[in-house]
């Protein structure tokens, strides 16, 4: 039977694209976006290498829930959103969509803050870099263009792959690294726990949970897809792991080695690639952070108007016409302009904005992780994959690990 | 999302508007709608007046009604849930309900065939909007009462009333019956037993084309593509599958069992079929194969192993034989009896052998004379034959050179064993295209 040779399609069609990138991978890259970098670089920078296990436990989390998320699209076939409207009915559905939406604004502002970051590297206002971003991105996505651009974008976000190699020039502490992958410690301040809950908020980004999901029912993946989808989200989830790892090291071998603790501006994190590359370090920084911007700002605001779609019933996408998905285009302007325009609030700290707004996202993590666990173990839904015990446990204790920091973050908040 | 084509909602709005049997259009039920999500949570009271509970979820029968009747209430009683007697509802307001007795004899509720709950399973689930073809979700049931029951009667879509769930208090409870679909213009597919089959459902899907049913389809989430498409006649239902991408019907497949899927598959084209089977795994395309009677089974089997790129991948294996000697009429009875199929537009000829002949259209033989021979209608141009292992590009050489609508297929004793129509050729050439750009490269 020569013809069962003949790959079929749709498998050569997903076996192309994922060779290229996948959703997991995409969801992986637009992780290592500025809020990440500058989040690892934080932590590298005023800790050393003492709390690289907190980006262990994130990572872990990462590949656990993304893989969850892939797994309840497939079966389903519906986004996380409606599938919680379903499930815990309207004022549930409503809740956690209001939930991604704060967060994907959050991090959607963390990504203007980003390219304004790196435009005042070269000199260039932000009040020049934002505006025109948000009308490339608009643009780009709107008009059709964006598949193409996506791939450029994510060519550029490759350029934090240099932190792999930095890292190695900086002669870091191997020994110290390992240990403090494997050994938990950290100072109890507010600071601390602030990075810590950053980490995680970063690293497991509500916006990616609900994008795995929403690509899986938009591709209508099947169960015959799942495989390689769960691979390309491990791969995916490792590969910030690994970004992340580098960052955090390199960060915690220049920086923090000549005592540089506290990172308050751009050109001061993008010293950590000078063992690498020079004086060219703020250049290849910039270029990095402007792709991972783009890349990550490009999805962020039309998967956002996915789920609102997902919310009222009504699934829309780029080929609707503004008539026929007004709340689609409305929500996708709206996430645009409102973290434009919060970056364009004179005097606002970017590096502030890009560590809080993934404080942000590790808090609102928490009803929307504990939905997914809720969907999981559904057997209606789910059925032959509903969720055993041993999975459970799992994923609460993740969510447990999640609602610790927060609870820590409230604490100090409140009490300090 | 995939939109259907304009024309076709036209032609169903056309036939649906002004349909006057629509329950909701009538005042009196419009007056008396009682909002679902509004009346969840609300007290129930006894005769007297007391608060004996409060409603948890409503039960409806389907049946062959077109506006299900509630069957019964699940009424939260002092921290466990019991089932009442929708016969006992006296009373039935936006904000509570008064039964007619007091007595309660703590039933714990178990579903029974044909039930759903209200909102445990309808509300906020999926639904198919059979007039305007596409899949929403509910924000809001109505119920009314009519016909000496409470009924579902309206479905409510809109995204404002959805909103207006979210307000506490009265709002939340105030009907918007300007946005209401009639529950006859719907088709709801969830229960957790099954399907909610109703005949008004069954109708209203009947009515539409099978390529506007398949878009339809590839909306829905997995399980309520297979409720959809097992509530269809099966004949029907092979259309939409004809209809549907190939991807989508694999993961449909899958979601059905094999004995299900083997039903559906016997009812398509015997060469539409074979090419699904040929993209399934073995396991799976073995144990649908293995529920399928054992002739069909055989005659698919046999069909798959042929090459795609070949004749035999891409040809029918419906021919309607007749031997030359036969007579006109009895030609005209085998096609009469086969209408239904594709390959009705004449017979084909054999000899005593089997060995073929000739391809008589259908029209030739209506102007004959029924007690005549079949042989004495045979005349040139005789038809063009390939055999399976005819590579595709020589077949569409034939079909130019000849300008024939279809060609017949052979096997190596010259017996006639399919046919290849014009549109299994379309079919196969715009799959290979597709291939080989999706591969990267392009066949000039």
């Amino acid at each position: 039977m020569s013809n069962l040779t003949i790959p079929s399609g749709r498998k050569l069609r997903i076996a192309a694209f994922l060779a290229v990138m996948g959703p997991g991978v995409i969801a992986g890259l637009s992780d290592d976006d500025p809020a990440g970098i500058t989040t690892y670089s934080q932590l590298g920078a005023k800790y050393g290498y003492r709390m690289l296990w907190v980006l262990v436990v994130s990572t872990f989390a990462l590949i656990v829930f993304q893989d969850l998320g892939a797994r309840i699209g497939v079966v389903t076939r519906q986004g996380l959103i409606g599938l919680v409207r379903q499930k815990y009915g309207a004022r549930a559905g409503s809740f956690s969509a209001v939930a991604l939406i704060l967060a994907n604004v959050g991090t959607m502002t963390a990504e203007f803050a980003g390219v304004a970051a790196a435009g005042q590297l070269f000199g260039i206002s932000r009040y020049v870099t934002v505006p025109l971003t948000g009308f490339l991105i608009s643009a780009l996505v709107l008009r059709g263009t964006f598949k193409k651009a996506e791939r450029v974008f994510f060519v550029l976000s490759a350029v934090f792959i240099s932190y792999v190699i930095a890292g190695f020039m900086a002669h870091p502490h191997w020994g110290a690294a390992v240990h403090g992958m494997v050994v938990p410690s950290m100072p109890f301040t507010r600071d601390a726990v602030n990075i810590a809950t950053a980490t995680l908020g970063t690293t497991l980004a509500p916006w990616g949970l609900a994008f795995i999901q929403s690509y899986a029912v938009d591709k209508r993946l099947t169960r015959a897809d799942l495989k390689l989808l769960r691979a390309d989200v491990w791969v995916g989830s490792a590969l910030t792991g690994i970004i992340g790892f580098f960052v955090i090291v390199t960060c915690a071998a220049t920086l923090n080695h000549e005592h540089i603790t506290n990172i308050t501006d751009a050109s001061q994190a993008a010293r950590a690639l000078q063992p690498l590359a020079g004086t060219l370090a703020k250049d290849i920084f910039a270029i990095g952070i402007i792709g991972a911007a783009l890349l990550a700002a490009s999805i962020l605001p039309l998967s956002t108007a996915y789920s609102v779609g997902d919310l009222t019933g009504s699934p829309a996408a780029l080929d609707d016409k503004f008539e026929e998905a007004p709340l689609f285009y409305l929500t996708f302007a709206a996430i645009t302009v409102v973290a434009g325009g919060l970056i364009m609030i004179p005097g606002v700290s970017l590096i502030w904005i890009l560590i809080s707004s993934q404080v942000l996202n590790a808090i609102l993590l928490l009803p929307l992780l504990a939905y997914m666990f809720g969907i999981a173990r559904d057997k209606k839904l789910m059925g032959e994959f509903v969720a055993g015990r041993r999975s459970l446990t799992l994923y609460g204790l993740i969510i447990a690990i999640v609602a610790i920091c927060v609870l820590a973050q409230f604490w100090f908040i409140f009490n300090l | 999302m995939k939109r259907p084509p304009v024309a076709s909602i036209n032609t169903v709005a056309k036939r649906l508007v002004g349909r006057s049997d629509l329950l909701i259009s009538r005042k009196s039920v419009r007056d008396s709608l009682v909002s679902l999500a509004g009346l969840i949570g609300r007290p129930v009271f006894g005769p007297d007046g007391r608060e004996i509970g409060r409603l948890v979820d409503v039960v409806v029968r389907h049946g062959e009604e077109t506006y299900p009747p509630v069957s019964g209430l699940i009424v939260k009683i002092a921290n466990s849930k019991s089932f009442i007697n929708g016969a006992r509802i006296s009373v039935l307001t936006p904000s509570s309900i008064t039964l007619s007795s007091a007595k309660i004899n703590l039933e714990t509720f178990s579903r029974r065939p044909g039930e759903s709950l209200l909102d445990a399973d309808v509300l906020d689930h999926q639904i198919v909007d059979v007039d305007g073809l596409r899949v929403v979700r509910t924000s809001d049931l109505y119920l009314a009462p009519f016909n000496k029951e409470i009924r579902v009667v309206g479905v409510d879509i809109s995204f404002m009333s959805f909103l207006r769930r979210l307000f506490p208090g009265s709002i939340s409870r105030r009907p918007t019956p300007e946005h209401v679909l009639d529950w006859a213009s719907v088709a709801s597919l969830t229960d957790s037993t099954g399907v909610v089959r109703t005949s008004a459902t069954r109708s209203a899907l009947s009515q539409l084309r099978p390529a506007d049913l398949a878009d339809l389809i590839e909306d829905l989430a997995g399980r309520e593509q297979g409720a959809l498409i097992e509530m269809l006649d099966p004949a029907l239902a092979a259309d939409v599958l004809e209809e549907m991408e190939d991807d989508e019907l694999e993961g449909l497949l899958r979601g059905l069992t094999a004995e299900s899927s083997a039903k559906l598959l016997s009812h398509m084209e015997p060469d539409e079929s074979a090419e699904v089977l040929r993209d399934l795994e073995e396991e799976h395309r073995e144990s649908i194969l293995g529920a399928m009677e054992v002739g069909t089974a055989k005659q698919l089997r046999e069909l798959v192993s042929f090459d795609e790129e070949l004749a035999g991948g891409i040809m029918t294996t419906h021919i309607l034989i007749v031997k030359s000697t036969d007579t006109v009429a009895t030609a005209l009875q085998l096609l009469v009896e086969n209408r239904e199929r594709e390959s009705s537009d004449g017979v084909v000829v054999v000899d005593s052998k089997g060995k073929l002949l000739d391809h008589i259209q259908t029209v030739e033989l209506i102007g004959a004379v029924p007690s005549s021979r079949v042989s004495e209608l045979m005349a040139k141009p005789f038809p063009v034959a390939v055999t399976i292992q005819t590579p595709i590009n020589e077949v569409v050489e034939e079909f130019s050179n000849n300008r024939g609508s279809s060609i017949i297929v052979i096997d190596e004793k010259n017996k006639p064993i399919g046919r290849i129509l014009a549109d299994d050729l379309v079919d196969a050439l715009s799959q290979n295209r597709n291939r080989f750009t999706q591969g990267g490269v392009t066949r000039s």
